[in-house]
This record gives structure tokens, sequence and C-alpha cells, in this order.
């Protein structure tokens, strides 16, 4: 290092801490200005009465409030659509890789119709034509509703996902002797679990971002639960924040998983 | 692997037979369990009606839901192409404050569920925003000529606030995808290019807009389409804050008339055509691009 790169590197290091410094000034002006748009509507703040809706500890017991309650229900609703769209996923991901005429009609018509049409619209008509005609309840229709959206979406990365194995992997299988569905089963899918976990953890963290439009339908998820003690306590900045800042903590903790795993998994393709 | 040619074999009898079974299910319940008639001859009265007293025919629900949302979505689309531009350039400046900032609002805004965002955004910018602006006052002393290309351009005026509301709540919400697109579209120029320009003189103001953004532009093209898609379907969840676009006159009309199937399948059919049409559309405007580029 020559010498004369000294000052510009301190001048660089005071540049950085004067940036975060005004960043940081910036965040507060606008935290002053919600407070001060909320105190000209004559806003009563109450933050001491959230923590009642998250938890309670009664006789060193532990009772989860309605918040957290909610969010129970969330990772509920969010575990069983993801099952239900890892299995759609494939399904049509394997159906138009498939030489069937059939099942290469039926996977397209599912990806477009899904992929065109509003997510709230294919939850009222899973609610309110599916479930009446087939009895299903609220919550296995907001389940089946979400599997089928995020199906479409992970059709296309179990596609990418095998697509990316290099054709000497099938060529090798078949000189094996071993079929087509058996080349998949041993050979293909394991290689290319690897390459799809980041993206599916991706399409889980839109899972759970999605999940809160079943409070439409009232399923008792964070979202509903939320609004419900609005509705009951008019403490809507509040829930509201405290509903985001759940959610967030949740969502930036799976990013930061799939991150880890992009590090942790390298492609494939590099060693071939 | 290359793409097999398709044939029919005994898969496609079982597909077949799978899928047309669960079809027939479903209508053999709604017929003969849940006892639904279908009455299929009321939705085109839907979309227009002959008035009763002047005879002209005019929008009905459906018709001026659409019509409304294909308002919302060109108009907040513009809005949120802004917005992504500048936060997109922003998320790759040199400065650290604006990378920081913009940072913030792409992360913040991806990471929470958008029912969650327009929720709390529509409070704000109904309460608060819109009051500063004194849209309403404005509203209620433009003349007629200005209220009559309003109407045009917005919607009915007496509808006009809510619109606006929405429309900058969808546009903020999108806005931070479109911001993701064009930091994409710019760090995907190579590097080189504006060092070259560095080298050439030119001061970074210009380097961005003469050799990065032109450049950076034509890689954003075909996801700026697919999130203008997007944002057709994200504008449905407008309605929830009454927004009086499709899915709300949706909801309306199918509570008001009992006809919910009918209605519901008809909105999103309504919705596949709008959206299934553009993306057919940019797919070719894209080929020919592409072709036009190779000559």
């Amino acid at each position: 290092m020559s010498i004369s790169t000294i000052p510009r590197l301190r001048r660089r290091r005071w540049r950085r801490a004067f940036d975060t410094l005004a960043f940081l000034a910036v965040l507060s002006g606008l935290g002053w200005l919600i407070v001060e748009g909320a105190g000209a509507l004559h806003y009563n703040w109450q933050w001491y009465r959230i923590p009642q809706y998250l938890y309670r500890i009664e006789d060193d017991v532990f009772y989860a409030g309605p918040l957290l309650r909610g969010l129970g229900v969330t990772l509920e609703l969010t575990g069983w659509s993801l099952l239900l769209t890892v299995f759609f996923g494939l399904a049509a991901a394997l159906l138009q890789r498939s030489t069937s005429w059939a099942g290469h009609a039926v996977a397209r018509i599912y990806v477009e119709i899904v992929r065109n049409t509003p997510l709230l619209v294919q939850l009222y008509l899973v609610y309110f034509i599916l479930a009446p005609i087939l009895g299903l309840d609220r919550f296995v229709a907001a389940v089946l509703a979400l599997a089928i959206f995020e199906g479409a979406f992970a059709a296309e990365i179990f596609r990418a996902g095998i697509e990316a194995i290099p054709g000497g992997q099938w060529e090798a299988g078949h000189a094996l002797g071993l079929s087509s569905p058996k080349v998949h089963r041993f050979i293909i899918l394991p290689q290319a679990i690897r390459l799809v976990l980041p993206p599916l953890t991706g399409l889980a963290v839109s899972l759970i971002k999605h999940s809160a439009l079943v409070s439409v339908i009232a399923v008792a998820d964070l979202t509903t639960e939320g609004r419900n003690l609005i509705a009951d306590t008019f403490m809507t900045f509040e829930l509201w924040f405290t509903v985001a800042a759940l959610y967030l903590a949740l969502t930036t903790s799976l990013s930061l998983l799939v991150s880890w795993l992009e590090r942790r998994l390298p492609a494939p393709s590099a060693g071939h | 692997m290359p793409p097999q040619k398709l044939r029919f074999g005994w898969l496609d009898g079982l597909i077949l037979a799978v899928g047309l079974g669960l079809v027939g299910y479903v209508f053999y319940r709604a017929q003969f369990h849940f006892h639904y008639n279908w009455n299929w001859q009321l939705i085109p009265g839907y979309f227009v009606r002959q008035d009763a007293e002047s005879g002209k025919w005019i929008l009905n629900l459906l018709g001026q839901g659409f019509l409304a949302t294909v308002r919302l979505a060109l108009w907040s689309g513009l809005l949120a192409a802004l917005i992504g531009g500048v936060v997109g350039v922003c998320r790759v400046a040199r400065s650290l404050f604006l990378r920081l900032i913009s940072r913030a609002y792409v992360e913040l805004i991806r990471n929470i569920p958008p029912l969650v965002f327009i929720f709390i955004f529509y409070f704000f910018i109904s309460g608060q925003i819109m009051p500063l602006l004194n849209v309403e006052d404005r509203i209620a002393a433009a003349s007629p000529e200005t209220l009559r290309v309003l109407a045009w351009l917005f919607g009915p005026p007496e509808l006009l606030l809510n619109f606006l509301s929405g429309l900058i709540c969808l546009a903020m919400f999108e806005g931070a995808y479109i911001a993701e697109i064009v930091r994409a579209g710019i760090e995907a120029v190579p590097k080189g290019q504006s060092e070259a320009a560095r080298a050439l003189g030119m001061h970074s103001g210009q380097v961005l807009s003469e050799i990065v953004l032109p450049q950076a532009v034509e890689k954003m093209i075909p996801p700026l389409a697919g999130q203008f898609i997007s944002l057709i379907k994200d504008s449905s969840l407008i309605s929830l804050i009454s927004i009086q676009e499709l899915t709300f006159t949706g909801t309306e009309l199918a509570v008001s008339s009992g006809r919910v199937f009918e209605v519901w399948l008809t909105v999103a059919m309504l919705y596949f055509l709008l959206c299934f049409g553009l993306a057919r559309l940019f797919r070719g405007v894209e080929r020919r691009l592409s072709q036009h580029r190779q000559h």
C-alpha cells in the first residue's frame, strides 16, 4: 500500500460512517412522521398492551396468545401446502417431460391457468365452488388453493432442475439397462434435489407470504388473528406492525437459509 | 435430454380416465348433492345492460370492474416503473446511503405479505397523504371538462380518491419488484463497459445514461413484461381495501345475484383472457425483436 492511499481509505471510512448515520436519520425521520401523523389523527399508542396478545405466563406456565397461535396456524398451513405443492409440482414437471400426449396437455393447461389468474380469484374458486360441492372445510380449501397455486411455479423449478442434469447421466443409465422411470428415480432425481432445494426454499418464503390471503376466507392464521384483534381493540398500527414484524422474522430467516444453502450446495454442472 | 416425440400410450388412457373421472365426480356432486342449477344466460347482462329510461347501452358491474382493472394496471404499471427505476438505480449506486435506503425499501416490501403491506399502507395513504394533497377538494372544484377527462382516464370521479389510493398502494408494492429487475439488468452489463466509458472521460451520470442503461433496458424487457402480468394479478388484492375493480365487483355481484359459481368462473376467465393474451402478445413481440436483431 502506498502512502497516498491511506488518506483516501480514511476518507472512505468517514463517508461510510456518514452514509450509515444519514440512513439511520432518515429511518428515524420516517418513524417520527408515523408517530406525528398518528398524533394528528388523535391516535392513542398503546404498545404496552401488545405482549399479552403474543403470550401470557401464569404460574410459570407459558400460554400462547392469539398472535402466536395465529403464527402456528400460518406455519401449519404452509407446511401442509408445501407438501402438496411438491407433489403437484413434481407431477406437472414429470408429465411435461413424458412422451404422453395427454400428460403434456394436462400439465400445460394446469400451469397456464394457474399462472394467468390471480391467487385471490383461485382461492374464491376453491372456497366458493369446489369446497361446498365436495364438502371440504375451510382449512383444507385454503391448503388446496395455496398448493395448486404454488405447484405451478414448483413445476418450473423441478423442470429446470431435471434439465440441468447433464445428458450423459441419462445415457449412462440407459446403457446400464435401466428403464426411463428407473433412470429418473435412481439417477436424475437424487441429483436434481440438490439443485432444486434453494429455489424450493424460496418458494416456501412466498408460500408464507401468500398464506396471509387465507384470512379472506377466515382461516385463523396470523393475519386473521391480527384483523380480529384490531376489530376488538382498535390498535390498528401496533397490531399491524407486530404482524408484519412476525412475518418479516419468518421470511427473512428462511431467506437467510436460502442463501446459506446456495453457498453450501455447489452447482453440480461445475464438476462436469 | 432432447424432447421426445409425443405419442398416445397407456399413460394417456390412465390420465384421461382419471381426469374425466374427477371432473365428472365434481359435476355429479354439484348436480345431485349440492343441487345447483346453472344459469349462464344472466352473465352477458352483467357486462352491459340497457338503461331502462334512456334505452342506451351502459356497462354493468362486470364491465365496469374489468375496465377499472385495466385502468388500474396501466396507471400503477407506469408509476411502479418510475419507482422501480429510481430505486433500482439506487440499489447499484456508489453512495452507501442510497444503497441502504433502497435495500431497506425492497427487502421490507418483498418480505412481508402483500396483503399486510396493503392494509398498513392504505391507512397512511387514505388517512394522511390524500388529505395532504387535498385531492378531495380539488375534485370538487374541478370543471365539468376536467371531470370528463379524469373520468375517461381514471374512471368515475366519485370513486377517484379511492382509485388513487389503490393505485399508489399497488405501485409502491410492485415498484420493489421492478427495482430488483432493474438492478439485475444493470448488473448484467459487463463491468468492462462502464470502465471503458470512464476511461473515455465520461462522468458517472453519463456512463449510466449513455452506456449502461441502454444495454440494461434490453435485458430488462422480458422480466418487466412478466412483472406487468403479475401486477394485473396482484391488482385483485386491492379489492380487499374496497377499490372497485374486477374482483370487488365480482364479490358484489356474487353476493347480490346469488349466481356464485357462474360469476366467479366468469371473473377467473376474464383475468385469464387478459393475462394469457398479454403473455402471448409479449412473447410474440420478443421473438420478433430477437429475429430483427439477428439480421
